[in-house]
């Protein structure tokens, strides 16, 4: 869709939803580049209400063709409502669209929350350096607070699959080996060993079934330059689960940046200790380690579907090939340091 | 690399080109051409060696093979490691270079499997070799900016 018609349709749709407002246009509308599962652009919706002239950032979240993830929007827009107002910090949720009617493909629509950086590339240069521990411990205190949420109490029990405690290391691992059986494109000798390990030595059951971002990552977050963290972006992988599969993403080696520490930003023991406090629950090293490699067969499954998508060819988009040549060696590689064999 | 190099280079000079249109939104010119650049530069850091990385992981994935088929007792898989281990990389052309390395993986990985499932101290000192061979491959595909 050529970006005219997406912003007459777009208006078109906006004022339905705004029976008290007139004149509403969609004005300033900019593709943000580096989401490979939805197509992410800002925009400034202006309007009159009662006379008066008002505008308002947002933000649109639409399905490309061919997604790199197959998620169901309703559970990521759901995931954002039901923390939005509480101590994580989300973006306020306004419309969701499941049809292709309006836009092509299903999308939502969202606050923009604006002034802030999400790209892990200034993070390590000045004015964030010296906030980096701080924001470190806010980054695993807020994963420490999603453990801690009731699902039953925030409506996502009603939404996101039921799950026992026993099985959810199980429903996750088959699911995601599933994936590569699908779209592996080369055999994966490494994950399919790591595979094979997770097989045979389970985890004990979750302490508690708890909300699970699913992609719980530097990169994934809204942060200023004194360590403060102001909205919890990507919620699309979100399910019930076990919360140490959660932190076991964040300490896949993948998300250390070259920087030598999870995230980028803080020691382990730190990061586990301000995620415990959050949380209430423990980390026990055995169990963290299993979901720390289990993060490595998950990020392998969504590196190979992203070479699986470009190869079918009804996305061409090069945001593709950059996680399938920059981080499928490098996943191997991760997997191997859990492991012990680097 | 997937996908190939070939193939994604042909994709980014068909976008590149398509770019280099007026009416393009500068934000989408910026985030393509950014992309492509990325690309273009990961490209160019693989292509040199592709072709040396791939015969020396072949080479290697045939010398375990060989050694698999000699603690592998079930006659029909010691001959599929026999003839795996007894190829040549006749062609160096990448595309003939990967699909041989898929074909040796396969095997590999099967070896790898019973190596565990034995666990003799033959099949354990295999196994030593299988993952200092997994990790010596991943080194030599280690790009400069790997995050591992």
């Amino acid at each position: 869709m050529e970006e005219t018609e997406l912003v007459q349709r777009l208006g078109a749709y906006a004022a339905a939803q705004m029976p008290g407002a007139q004149d509403v246009a969609v004005t300033e509308i900019a593709r943000i580049t580096g989401g490979a599962s939805r197509q992410t652009y800002r925009f400034t919706l202006a309007w009159t209400e009662g006379g008066e002239a008002r505008r308002r950032g947002l933000i649109l979240r639409r399905d490309p063709a061919d997604s790199l993830i197959d998620t169901e929007r309703r559970v990521e827009f759901e995931a954002y409502r039901a923390f939005h107002g509480g101590e994580v910090p989300v973006p306020e949720m306004l419309w969701l669209e499941e049809g292709d009617a309006a836009l092509g493909s299903p999308f939502f629509v969202a606050e923009e929350i604006a002034g802030f950086q999400a790209g892990t590339g200034p993070l390590w240069t000045a004015p964030y350096l010296d906030s980096l521990p701080a924001l470190g411990r806010r980054k695993w205190t807020i994963l420490g607070q999603i453990a801690r949420a009731d699902p039953t109490a925030l409506g996502l029990a009603a939404v996101l699959p039921a799950t026992r405690a026993e099985d959810v290391w199980r429903r996750e691992l088959d699911h995601w080996e599933g994936v590569l059986d699908a779209d592996e494109t080369e055999p994966l000798p490494v994950i399919r060993a790591a595979i094979r390990w997770l097989r045979a030595n389970p985890p004990p059951p979750a302490q508690k079934v708890a909300v699970v971002h699913g992609d719980y990552r530097t990169g994934n977050f809204l942060y200023d330059a004194q360590g403060g963290i102001h909205g919890v972006l990507d919620w699309e992988m979100c399910h019930l689960g076990d919360p140490l599969e959660d932190l076991g993403w964040s300490f896949n080696p993948v998300w250390y940046f070259g920087q030598g520490k999870p995230g980028g930003l803080l020691p382990r023991d730190e990061a586990v200790a301000a995620w415990e406090a959050a949380s209430g629950l423990t980390a026990a090293p055995d169990a963290l380690k299993w979901w720390e490699l289990f993060a490595c067969v998950k990020g392998q499954a969504i590196w190979v579907s992203s070479a699986k998508t470009w190869l079918d060819g009804a996305n061409r988009d090069p945001i593709l090939v950059y996680p399938a040549w920059a981080l499928i060696n490098a996943q191997d590689r991760a997997a191997l340091k859990v492991m012990g064999h680097l | 690399m997937t996908p190939a190099v070939s193939q994604v280079l042909a994709d980014l000079a068909g976008r590149v080109a398509r770019n280099a249109a007026p009416n393009i939104p500068p934000a989408d010119r910026a985030g393509e051409l950014g992309l492509s650049a990325l690309l273009l530069g990961l490209a160019a850091e693989m292509w040199d060696g592709a072709a040396e990385i791939l015969v020396q992981e072949n080479a290697e994935l045939r010398s375990l093979l060989a050694a698999g088929a000699k603690v592998w007792g079930e006659e029909s898989r010691r001959r599929w490691l026999e003839a795996l281990a007894q190829g040549r990389d006749e062609s160096l052309r990448l595309s003939a270079l990967q699909s041989a390395n898929g074909e040796l993986k396969v095997a590999l990985i099967a070896l790898h499997a019973e190596l565990e499932r034995r666990g003799d101290p033959d099949a354990k000192a295999l196994e030593s070799e299988v993952w200092r061979a997994l990790a010596a491959a991943s080194d030599r595909r280690r790009l400069s900016g790997s995050p591992v």
